[in-house]
């Protein structure tokens, strides 16, 4: 008996035109998400090592309720919770502009900023505590100090588990089939239930997973190497 | 939060048990058995990925670190359907959703067990090995005898969170219909069908009061262990990067 | 892990072979005991959980269970989803199929069907709120329904222009419809009926005309076992003349139920 995989079917058009726009909004997905969780991730990283009691709490409680619930759970939260919470005139506004990517987005961002944060925070924390005084007393305000002094080493020190993290997010923009955002898993899953050629469909996929996961990881590792802090 | 009592009272017992006694046991046990189940079959295996990771043998080490590669860098839902069409077809019998996601959680939990295990042995001083090797101990006396046992005590603050991750990863049975935490929620949730946000509120509180309990209790034997070792000359395991697949 | 997927799907594709070379389907379930049908378990009257037991019944659970009945062995139910189904059929999880399953050629090159038990009509609906008074009206708008199910074939070979969203079950795909994700929602007819009921109080919905698909369920098994699917034709025959299937029809279906149906069909072989 000889095997055949017959690939050629992925390049019907109906199939490749989907492939093609499933890999292109799982990298919009994917890009999208990941400024979102480093924009609040920093923000959050912040919050948690300023002096505020109150923001500290708010900080901590927010880690743990993203790091402690999966996030598909977040993400259905998200998509089928959240907007029968908003006024009818947003929620209109948002079904007409593809909320399932959005909630996805959204819903994935926000679960990534937590882990995000906690990796800059115990980068933030192993930068001595005298060079942010020592930038205070040169005139620097709180954030500048932060912006100009400390992160640019945090996020060098961090830069392993950012970039763990992102390799994390990537994959996880799979679960947004869960909720019908057509990324290459739900058209994956969708040419299979068309075509029922399971291992071919499969195989490109995972193939595809896995190339872009290890282009970031090698990518993450170039950086490391280029960015590391001497004597550290 | 009447709507929210509401139903639990109505729905608290598929939440937990699913259709027990008159049905198959679902809902929150079969979340717990999954993950429990998941992580100590998966213990073995990561021991000797870990032990192929650092081994002197090279093919031994691609391999472990090819596998390794493979997990961290392919989704875990494609794990899931990867082991849902084949491995019924592979062992030649029916394989139950359960199973399915027991299977695939052995082998995600595997590598990144197997990481935490191996960061927890290079953690330790390279003199360790070094000396019990000179006082004739052979290399699997010295990994099994005096370093696996140091570092899986150093890690256990990380094999607990691990645990907790891959609580969460059973949730992504849903995909398949394993009647685990999650899908019980979206039965529920199909019943009512206008109260969504309550329902999946629901689902995760009950993700998050447990997973809670086990990273409280992962940080509190952090702290213990940090102690005992204050005064000793162990150096501190180096911080395991990847310790959480986080779902 | 990459270097071993070429064996597996050698052996997968092995596998494959030998299931099908496998004797006696009717013979296997008599020995072991047990008939397994596949049932959605999601999908009243079908297939659900009774609110008090949680014990699962319904219209094709009656099938599964005069199925089992006739061969004198247990009866174990497997709950699936949608998507599921000819996979679990397939790989031998599950001996019969008793799930909303409905005739499609594509499907009919896959496994084997019995005589259709069923038919059943694939229809849209939209909110009345919105304003659609037929299928054509939703040209180009956005459509839901269950990931690999019929309606999501039937809408999209309609309603080219329409755009489909899928989720894992029904009641999530008619979630998406009521907060108004999607415009309108494919289903058969009666899950509709069930959901209108549910929702005519708070936020009503139409059905709408014509049906976009009219679709005959029949009790799905492997094409290999010749013997099984002879022995289930000849019952679901019998059970037609004696009028045992109309008497489950009327008990989940009937004029006495909230459906309010009539039944208007008998059973006979699909005509593809």
């Amino acid at each position: 008996m000889s095997i055949s995989l017959d690939f050629s079917l992925l390049l019907r058009e109906e199939y490749s035109q989907a492939i093609l726009k499933g890999i292109a909004t799982m990298f919009e997905l994917t890009a999208l998400a990941w400024l979102l969780a480093a924009a609040v991730g920093t923000m959050l990283a912040i919050v948690r090592m300023s002096n505020s009691r109150l923001g500290q709490a708010a900080v901590a409680a927010y880690v743990e309720v993203h790091q402690n619930v999966p996030m598909l759970v977040l993400i259905f939260l998200w998509y089928f919770g959240v907007p029968g919470l908003l006024p009818d005139e947003m929620q209109r506004w948002i079904n007409a502009h593809n909320s399932e990517f959005l909630f996805a987005f959204i819903g994935i961002g926000l679960c990534m900023a937590a882990y995000i944060s906690e990796g800059l925070r115990s980068g933030i924390r192993s930068i001595p505590k005298s060079q942010l005084e020592a930038s205070r007393a040169l005139g620097l305000s709180y954030l500048q100090s932060f912006r100009l002094v400390v992160l640019p080493q945090a996020v060098r020190l961090a830069l392993p588990t950012l970039v763990s993290h992102s390799v994390l997010l990537f994959k996880n923009t799979s679960l947004a089939m869960a909720i019908g955002a057509a990324e290459l898993t739900y058209v994956t899953r969708e040419i299979e239930s068309q075509s029922f050629r399971t291992v071919e469909v499969y195989l490109f996929s995972t193939l595809a997973y896995l190339a872009v996961s290890l282009l970031i990881m090698g990518g993450g590792a170039a950086l490391e190497h280029r960015y590391r802090i001497k004597g550290r | 939060m009447d709507d929210i009592l509401q139903i639990l009272r109505d729905n608290g017992t598929l939440l937990l048990v699913g259709q027990y006694p008159h049905g198959p046991l679902g809902g929150l046990a079969i979340t717990l058995l999954l993950s429990l189940f998941g992580i100590l079959l998966a213990f073995p295996f990561s021991v000797g990925i870990a032990l192929a990771r650092i081994s002197p043998f090279c093919w031994l080490r691609w391999s472990a670190t090819a596998l390794i590669y493979v997990v961290r860098g392919v989704p875990l839902v494609m794990f899931i359907f990867w082991v849902y069409f084949f491995v019924p077809l592979l062992i030649g019998q029916t394989v139950t959703g359960f199973t399915t996601m027991l299977v695939t959680l052995v082998i995600y939990e595997s590598a990144y067990l197997a990481e935490i295990i191996r960061a927890g042995i290079q953690g330790l001083p390279r003199g360790q090995f070094e000396a019990s090797r000179a006082v004739g101990l052979s290399y699997l006396q010295t990994m099994f005898k005096v370093l696996l046992p140091q570092a899986l005590y150093n890690m256990v603050p990380a094999i607990i969170s691990q645990f907790v991750s891959s609580i969460k990863e059973t949730s992504l049975g849903y995909v398949i219909s394993v009647n685990e935490l999650t899908f019980a929620a979206s039965q529920i949730n199909s019943t009512l069908l206008t109260k969504p946000f309550q329902v999946f509120f629901i689902l995760a509180a009950i993700y998050f009061v447990l997973c809670l309990i086990l990273t409280q209790l992962a940080r509190i034997v952090e702290r213990r262990i940090a102690e005992r070792r204050n005064g000793s000359r162990v150096t501190p395991a180096k911080p395991v990067t990847m310790s959480r697949a986080t779902i | 892990m990459r270097k071993t997927l070429l064996p597996i799907v050698t052996l997968a594709c092995l596998s494959f072979l030998t299931q099908a070379a496998m004797a006696d389907q009717l013979a296997d379930i008599k020995q072991k005991g047990t008939l397994i049908c596949g049932t959605l378990g999601t999908s009243e009257p079908f297939s659900f959980p009774d609110p008090v037991t949680r014990e699962i019944q319904g219209y094709d659970v009656a099938f599964c269970n005069a199925v089992a009945k006739s061969l004198g062995v247990k009866l174990e139910l497997k709950l699936i989803s949608v998507a599921a189904r000819i996979p679990e059929l397939q790989q031998g999880r599950v001996d019969v199929l008793a799930a909303n399953l409905g005739w499609t050629p594509e499907r009919a090159e896959q496994i084997a069907y019995s005589d259709g038990y069923y038919v059943s009509l694939q229809k849209i609906a939209a909110k009345r709120a919105a304003g659609f008074k037929s299928v054509a009206d939703l040209a180009g708008k956005r459509v839901s329904a269950t990931k690999g199910s019929t309606s999501e074939m039937a809408v999209k070979k309609t309603l080219p222009t329409a755009t489909t969203v899928t989720f894992q079950d029904p009641p999530t795909a008619f979630l998406a419809m009521q907060q108004g994700k999607v415009d309108a929602f494919a289903v058969s007819e009666l899950t509709l009926i069930k959901f209108k009921q549910q929702v005519e109080s708070s936020t009503p919905i139409d059905i709408l005309e014509p049906p976009v698909m009219l679709e005959a369920w029949g009790i799905g098994m492997r094409k290999d076992s010749a013997t099984l699917i002879k022995h289930v034709n000849g019952l679901l025959e019998s059970m037609e003349k004696s009028g045992e299937a109309a008497k489950i029809f009327d008990q989940w279906l009937g004029t006495s139920t909230p459906y309010n149906m009539r039944r208007g069909f008998k059973i006979e072989p699909i005509k593809g």
